[in-house]
């Protein structure tokens, strides 16, 4: 029997991906929608696709006829024809011959197929990302982001190449196969059908029953895996609250529910092998039988009866198979529904053509107003003006909107009344680009990327010499540490920048911000876990780099807003109070009362 | 790892008892099959006529088999399982809590990254490689060397064909395999490369954009991409030839045998119906030989995995249980005797070098100092979480190395400075300080951290849920949980790791007020940057390149310090 076509039509690569046959199936909202787009987007692959399909049916037509010829060939030896043999023999070479050549054709086009279209979906959703507007990105769990990336596209991709030809060849081989049939001996051919309805029948039973416990085990192997993360990821909370044995208890009690239902799920899907193995047999034995009868009548051939084992297999094969490519395709469909729902998404609106080459740097907020979420106001009629080559503070508490402020100026979100101004022009006027060129910041949380420490430094761009680099390393006093480092500034930091502590990070990303020599300058809590005295001498480098340049500043820690020449201290959304250092210890508002926090200590 | 299926070697026994009857059936089909046509239709033995009742009574017997193979096939399915998941739960269970019982030095090693993959990934690998070798190999090496031995049996020149097309399909198959594997070791790396850059630029899209480098990230990502679709597009290459390849020698040997067979039964040598039965046994043989690639392919992987896997649970915790039972003369003092400290795998760097100095019963005692120079490890040698190069920490008059570990930690609480949220609410993240504290408790505790107010302003209150990381919640509000989570543990000795930095000074000073009224009895040991939070402590302690440069209280070391001067001058004098 040569079941060895489809066998190894089933071989996966592995390594590759993962057991596709066994997901949970899932439904797109639009179906129909979904798969024209699908259609239309792989449309440039047209040519790749159609040949494609001609190696499918080549193939599948070589697979339904060579039987045909072995048959013929038994016949012969039965019959004792042998001189016939050579001839059935050659011809069987030849269609088998055929047969590996479109089978080597279709295997590489549909690598081909597969890769190219990973790739311009990948690199077509990537281009998206990086041009989302912040408030996506803010908004939708990263996580979620990733898994289209990778999941939802892998999915669509496989499909794309495997799935379709698996059911084309599937259907083709079924109507192929059941015409030789019924060519060849239509009532034997009816006999072998009643196994299909045994096939249909303990597919569906089966693979509805799996469905239950697959999605239940998928549920609890997910709940395990983000346990396992969590707790290994804060295993220093752990430990340091003894929680081990807690810990363990519940992973266990996981582990164990997941061991008891994967049992039962690989059972069933265990069974679905010996079954149709089953299944098959019994069509064999009913050919064997049946055949044997009516060929002591003589109504057919030994070789006939050779044939039609050949064809029973051929047949159960693909129905129990198509099932599956069914689930495939649906599941595929609303992965593309997802990716597509990215790419639909507008990207940041970043036009605006005037340049920023003469800026000087003036800021200001007129009347501006913003909400992140209708009905919650962050900034009310915020006023501001920063003169060029000023040094302004931002202080207030956590939710007061300081951090928005920065956002707003950045173009990270756009506000919802008023305007923005730098030297008179209104920022949506200026080119996103332009904008954030002549702009740095250092935010609260550092975004260290897992390259060289020179690559961090100099990330704002090329053109800068090492001697800039060290220059700026050696301003932000990270200088000395970056030599300890292995390699110095040619270490490859870990992702996240893990090996270093939270205030080398800082200075790191500071030094970056100095490097990207900007008009205008906004520190967000960047020193927050700096000692201060680190920082002064960091305050200090930054007057001579910021000398008629503006500069944004928000913290906390009054030592780093004290030198600045002005001091805007904000409460929900407003500017309660303005002024120098000493105009605002002189007013004795909540300035003062925050500065005396620091000389009345806790005693406040 | 073999002792781990100890347990279940009677399942895994029964497996493949099973699985030989199975193939068994399997392999009586086609001799049943050439029965019906040699004897049954041809009548070979029987002057040509052929006899109905036999073809019936073999048809009947046939259905027989099967029936009883498939039943073999099932419950060699559930013993295969029974054996194989329980066999990867226990090694899951035992690498996980082996995992939760290591050392900070030894999980800092493998880093989490690796350990996740371990306790997931590679457990359920060699649970693949289990269930495999007692279902799937045995299934395959029946199929083989039965085929074998019944395809010689029918005729000795079919065993010719096979002879001859054996040794090419292995030969194929060993050069695939051998082609193919360090290329899933390239493109797993690839793989991890394409994702980095995803996830930097989805959790960094803010520096990205701020320094307008979207080209550039998409060119580093369409680089990465292009490279891995590359080595993707290279495997999948190599593999359409193996396909058509193994499918060629298979047909030119089933062709071979038709060809044999002819010269034979001409000969009278052998039946018609044993040619037919042939085919099949060569098939199965070649077949099996295929199937045996892929096994070896999980082999492979099962085996790396189970390497990875046998590093987590034979690596003994570094740091271990003292033996110490008796009662302690105190509680709540903390004393370093000539302690020196140096990361396990920067041996010759010394972080911390000869620090001597006693925190009493009750008091508040600060750390400042600048940034890398060993403030965060000290105080992590007090729960042990690192074991001191040399010199002795004690905690109430005892060596930390004789306590039991849970006594130890249970007399520490520490606020870290990364605050680890679970996802879970607010209120069960607060009490992990003590998991029995009732809910007014928790909310005490909140209070005490401050944390009341914010936690009053969402709609779910104490009960709102937290994101994994706590993503949802700023730093200075994580912050206070982590607080409130150590307040509530109630323990002798109370630690902040630089754990008020994200928190406005009001806010700060109420807290350590709240400190002070709820906890007076606790020793407290506060790492700070700001002046203002150290300088009601009783004593402070200046830290300088891994030595104790003063201490003392506010007043004294504005008097005798001059590093305390200075950092007390870059905060105070405008």
């Amino acid at each position: 029997m040569a079941e060895t076509k489809q066998d190894l039509n089933q071989y996966k690569i592995p390594g590759m991906r993962g057991p596709r046959n066994r997901q949970a199936v899932e439904k797109a909202r639009d179906r129909k929608g979904t798969f024209r787009r699908l259609v239309l987007y792989f449309g440039h692959e047209k040519k790749r696709l159609l040949a494609l399909l001609v190696c499918v049916v080549a193939t599948v037509v070589a697979a339904v006829y060579t039987p045909r010829l072995q048959s013929q060939a038994i016949d012969s030896i039965s019959q004792g024809r042998f001189s016939k043999l050579d001839r059935y023999l050659l011809l069987m070479l030849a269609f088998y011959g055929g047969q590996s050549l479109f089978t080597l054709f279709q295997g590489r086009l549909s690598a081909l197929l597969s890769q190219s279209i990973v790739k311009r979906m990948r690199n077509d959703l990537f281009q998206k990302i990086v041009n989302l507007p912040i408030r996506y990105l803010d908004r939708h769990p990263h996580g979620d982001i990733m898994s289209r990336m990778t999941n939802d596209i892998e999915n669509v991709s496989n499909t794309v190449s495997q799935s379709l030809s698996s059911l084309v060849s599937g259907c083709l081989t079924i109507l192929g196969t059941v015409f030789m049939m019924f060519w060849l001996c239509p009532s034997l051919a009816l006999l072998s059908c009643t196994t299909v309805i045994l096939t249909v029948a303990a597919t569906k039973f089966l693979s509805s029953a799996m469905r239950r416990f697959y999605r239940r085990r998928q549920e609890l192997l997910g709940s395990l895996n983000s346990t396992v993360e969590e707790m290994v990821g804060g295993y220093r909370t752990v430990a340091a609250y003894s929680r081990e044995s807690a810990v363990t208890e519940e992973f266990n009690r996981t582990s164990d529910d997941l061991t008891r239902v994967g049992i039962a799920a690989e059972i069933l899907g265990g069974s679905m092998g010996p079954v149709m193995n089953v299944i098959n047999n019994i069509s064999f034995v009913i050919i064997a039988a049946f055949g044997g009868y009516f060929a002591l009548k003589g109504s057919i051939t030994i070789g006939t009866i050779s044939a039609f084992i050949i064809y029973a297999k051929q047949f159960g094969r693909p129905i129990d198979e198509l099932a599956q490519i069914y689930g495939q395709i649906q599941t595929a469909i609303a992965g593309a529904e997802r990716v597509f729902a990215i790419l639909d998404e507008p990207s940041e609106d970043k036009s605006g053509g005037e340049n920023m080459d003469h800026a000087r740097g003036v800021i200001t907020f007129q009347n501006v107003n913003f909400s992140y979420e209708e009905g919650k106001p962050v900034l009310q009629d915020f006023n501001l003006t920063v003169e060029a080559g000023q040094k302004v503070a931002l202080v207030g508490s956590t939710g007061s909107g300081k951090t928005t402020v920065v956002n707003l100026l950045m173009r990270f979100y756009d506000i919802d009344s008023g305007q923005i101004l730098i030297d008179g022009v209104n920022i949506r006027d200026i080119s996103c680009d332009e904008l954030r060129h002549n702009t740095a910041i250092v935010l609260q949380d550092t975004v260290l990327f897992a390259d060289t420490v020179e690559n961090n430094l100099k990330y704002s761009g090329e053109g800068i010499t090492d001697q800039e680099m060290e220059e700026a390393a050696g301003m932000c006093h990270c200088a000395g540490m970056i030599r300890r480092l292995p390699e110095g500034y040619r270490t490859v930091l870990s992702q996240g920048g893990g090996s270093l502590s939270q205030g080398q990070r800082q200075l790191l990303s500071i030094a970056r911000a100095f490097l990207a020599k900007p008009r205008i300058l906004i520190l967000d809590e960047a020193t927050s876990s700096v000692d201060t005295r680190t920082e002064k001498r960091i305050q200090d480098a930054m007057v001579k780099l910021m000398a008629n340049r503006t500069s944004l500043i928000i913290a906390h820690r009054l030592s780093t807003i004290r030198d600045a020449d002005r001091i805007v201290v904000m409460d929900r959304g407003r500017i309660v109070e303005t002024g120098s250092h000493e105009q605002l210890l002189a007013a004795k508002g909540r300035y003062y009362e925050l500065y005396m926090t620091q000389f009345a200590g806790q005693a406040t | 790892m073999l002792r781990y299926l100890k347990k279940y070697w009677f399942f895994a026994l029964l497996a493949p008892v099973f699985m030989i009857g199975e193939v068994s059936m399997d392999l009586l089909q086609p001799r049943l099959m050439s029965i019906i046509v040699d004897e049954g239709v041809l009548g070979l033995s029987n002057h040509h006529i052929g006899d109905l009742d036999l073809v019936i009574t073999t048809g009947l017997k046939m259905v027989g088999f099967v029936a009883l193979g498939g039943f073999f096939g099932v419950m060699s399915g559930v013993f295969a399982n029974l054996c194989g998941q329980n066999y990867g739960n226990d090694v899951r269970k035992d690498a996980f809590g082996r995992i939760m019982s290591l050392s900070f030095e030894q999980t800092d090693r493998f880093t989490t990254g690796s350990l996740i993959t371990r306790v997931t990934n590679d457990v359920t690998q060699l649970q693949n490689l289990v269930t495999q070798c007692i279902r799937n190999f045995v299934r395959t090496f029946m199929l083989f060397a039965g085929g074998i031995l019944s395809l010689v049996m029918l005729d000795l020149s079919f065993g010719a064909v096979v002879a001859c097309a054996l040794p090419l399909v292995i030969l194929c198959a060993v050069f695939f395999l051998a082609k193919a594997n360090p290329k899933f070791y390239i493109l797993q790396d690839k793989l991890d490369r394409v994702n980095n850059v995803m996830q930097e630029n989805v959790s960094g899209s803010r520096v990205v954009k701020a320094y307008v480098r979207e080209g550039y990230e998409r060119d580093r990502f369409e680089t990465a991409n292009d490279s891995l679709v590359g080595t993707q597009l290279d495997v999948l290459l190599l593999f359409s030839y193996m396909t058509p390849i193994m499918n060629m020698i298979l047909n030119a040997a089933v062709v071979s045998v038709i060809k044999i067979g002819g010269i034979q039964v001409a000969a009278g040598a052998v039946t018609p119906g044993s040619v037919m039965a042939a085919i099949t046994y060569i098939s199965q043989i070649l077949n099996a030989v295929m199937r045996m690639t892929m096994i070896f392919q999980t082999v492979s992987r099962g085996v790396a995995s189970g390497r990875r896997i046998k590093e987590v649970l034979h690596c003994e915790p570094a740091i271990e249980d003292g033996g110490f039972s008796g009662t302690v003369s105190c509680r709540g003092q903390v004393e370093f005797r000539n302690v020196s400290f140096a990361y396990p795998d920067a041996e010759d760097q010394k972080v911390l070098d000869g620090i001597s100095f006693t925190v009493a019963p009750g008091e508040t005692f600060a750390i400042m100092g600048s940034t890398g120079c060993g403030k965060s490890s000290l105080v992590n040698l007090i729960p042990r979480f690192y074991d001191v190069t040399d010199g002795q920490v004690l905690v109430d008059d005892v060596d930390v190395r004789e306590y039991p570990l849970r006594e130890l930690r249970g007399k520490v609480a520490m606020a870290l400075q990364k605050s680890e949220i679970f996802s879970d609410t607010i209120e069960e993240n607060i009490r992990w300080g003590d998991p029995d504290a009732s809910e007014e408790a928790v909310r005490q505790a909140a209070r005490t951290a401050q944390a009341a107010e914010f936690i009053d302003q969402k709609e779910e209150g104490i009960k709102t849920r937290v994101t994994q990381g706590g993503t949802s919640l700023s730093g200075g509000q994580k912050q206070r949980i982590a607080i409130g989570r150590a307040v509530l543990k109630n323990a002798e000795i109370l630690i902040f790791d630089d754990t008020t930095s994200a928190l406005d000074l009001k806010t700060e000073a109420r807290l350590y007020e709240a400190l002070k009224r709820n906890c007076p009895n606790t020793t407290k040991i506060i790492i700070a940057q700001r002046i203002a939070s150290v300088r009601d402590a009783d004593r402070i302690a200046v830290l300088e390149n891994g030595r104790i440069a003063a201490c003392g209280s506010h007043e004294e070391l504005l008097r005798t310090s001059a590093v305390y001067r200075d950092i007390y001058q870059s905060q105070m004098n405008g």
